[in-house]
């Protein structure tokens, strides 16, 4: 899994998890199940009975009556939230390029590179020219150390799923392992979504 | 749909693990694991070698989604909660009086008891929410693509299953005898239904349950899934 991937789940989880056991506290006391089944919450759990209220202007007064720091507290707490939140957000909108690959290891000998788009440009028109395949899109994300390529293939609708995949694997991706050299992308992960360009049904003559 | 951009699952395949020594191991390594591997699945081969190959290409996960769209969400709702309790929080410092959704929301939550019915269903529906979101980050995702045999490690295919119901449906067109298909294609199972035009249905069915297995076959799916054919006489 990428590192993204990694913590959208986990984040995901975490938030889960809040509204979970926010959740379950709220209907555990609001149900009035501690007292249903002899249950003793722990000292100073916070809802116990149903006759409890989320949050009383008894606990605001409390909270508020601190000190001088409270609220400078507030406001920064609320300040780091939102900016981990927006960075979290802006995480999902855009994608890591290598910019360019390093040509036959990692640091690149005499200084030699590839971009990018180059190479994936190569990969699609080649790609795009195997029998059986209609269009071919490539990107390649991720650290030039550590290169992804990703391809989507839209067969004809005469197209061999297992034909063009070993085809791709053959030509396109076997020139760009080649062509850079470096063991970077020689284990270059790769990616390929099949797509099936849609047509008519046709009756057999 | 569009596809989804976002990289698969890596962690599991060999040459993810490789990916973590140095360098120079890289390097030596580099040539040597594709050495052992034949090209034809089929072919005889020694026992070890034999489930080496085999656990290699069949290993296919599914690859796992980024979850790029709940996080999205998720991220905006906490910004939108934590920005307007900021500025709200910064203007009763500046002097100014709360706004009103603060004073509405801090009423609300002193009065109701929880057995209150509007307490009682959003807390249902957070937990729900909850438990949604934790299904969510455990489970792969992506199951519109299914998975199929790579040629060669660190290379993850995945086939559209609209596409492969409609390779299927044009197989299926193929038989003599059927007028119209219909292929539904899911993850462990494929209907296809065929209306029959001439020829005894009884026969059409057996082509076409031969006919899709070939097909089916020449998806090299990693699962592939059991196929059930069901034909009907057109009447009319």
């Amino acid at each position: 899994m990428t590192p993204r991937t990694v913590l959208n789940r986990g984040l995901l989880a975490l938030a889960g998890l809040v509204l979970l056991g926010g959740g379950l506290l709220i209907l555990f006391a609001g149900l009035d199940i501690y007292r249903r089944h002899d249950l003793v919450p722990p000292v100073g759990w916070p809802l116990t009975t149903p006759h409890d209220v989320l949050l009383g202007s008894a606990d605001r007064a409390r909270w508020s009556s601190q000190g001088w720091w409270w609220w400078p507290a507030v406001i920064a707490a609320l300040i780091l939230v939102a900016l981990l939140a927006l960075w979290w957000l802006l995480a999902q909108l855009h994608r890591r390029h290598p910019g360019a690959l390093p040509v036959g290891g990692t640091p690149p000998q005499e200084g030699v590179e590839l971009r990018d788009h180059a190479l994936s440009d190569a990969i699609a028109a080649e790609a795009g020219a195997l029998p059986g395949v209609e269009h071919a899109t490539v990107h390649i994300t991720g650290r030039p150390a550590h290169p992804r390529t990703h391809v989507t293939l839209t067969l004809t609708p005469q197209g061999a799923p297992g034909a063009a995949l070993a085809a791709l694997w053959e030509g396109p991706l076997r020139t760009a392992r080649r062509s850079t050299g470096s063991p970077g992308t020689a284990h270059m992960h790769t990616d390929v979504r099949l797509q099936v360009a849609h047509d008519k049904p046709h009756r057999a003559q | 749909m569009t596809p989804d951009p976002d990289p698969p699952a890596r962690s599991s395949t060999p040459s993810a693990r490789r990916g973590t020594v140095s360098m120079t191991k890289e390097l030596e390594e580099t040539e040597e694991p594709r050495e052992p591997g034949p090209p034809e699945h089929d072919a005889p081969l020694p026992p070890d070698l034999a489930t080496g190959e085999h656990d290699r290409r069949h290993r296919t996960h599914r690859p796992w989604s980024a979850r790029r769209i709940p996080a999205a969400l998720v991220a905006s709702v906490i910004l939108v909660a934590a920005a307007a309790a900021l500025f709200d929080v910064v203007a009763v410092r500046a002097g100014r009086p709360a706004a009103a959704w603060r004073r509405h929301l801090a009423d609300e939550l002193a009065t109701r008891p929880l057995d209150d019915v509007w307490v009682l269903t959003g807390a249902v529906v957070a937990a729900a929410l909850g438990i949604w979101l934790i299904v969510l980050s455990l489970t792969p995702g992506l199951r519109h693509w299914l998975p199929l045999r790579s040629p060669a490690p660190g290379l993850r295919a995945s086939l559209d299953r609209d596409g492969a119901a409609d390779l299927l449906r044009d197989a299926a067109m193929r038989v003599p005898g059927v007028s119209t298909a219909r292929v539904r294609v899911r993850r462990h199972r494929v209907k296809a239904r065929a209306d029959v035009r001439f020829r005894d249905p009884q026969q059409v069915k057996d082509d076409l349950t031969a006919v899709l297995d070939e097909e089916r076959d020449q998806l090299v799916l990693a699962r592939p899934p059991r196929i059930v054919v069901r034909v009907r006489r057109r009447t009319d």
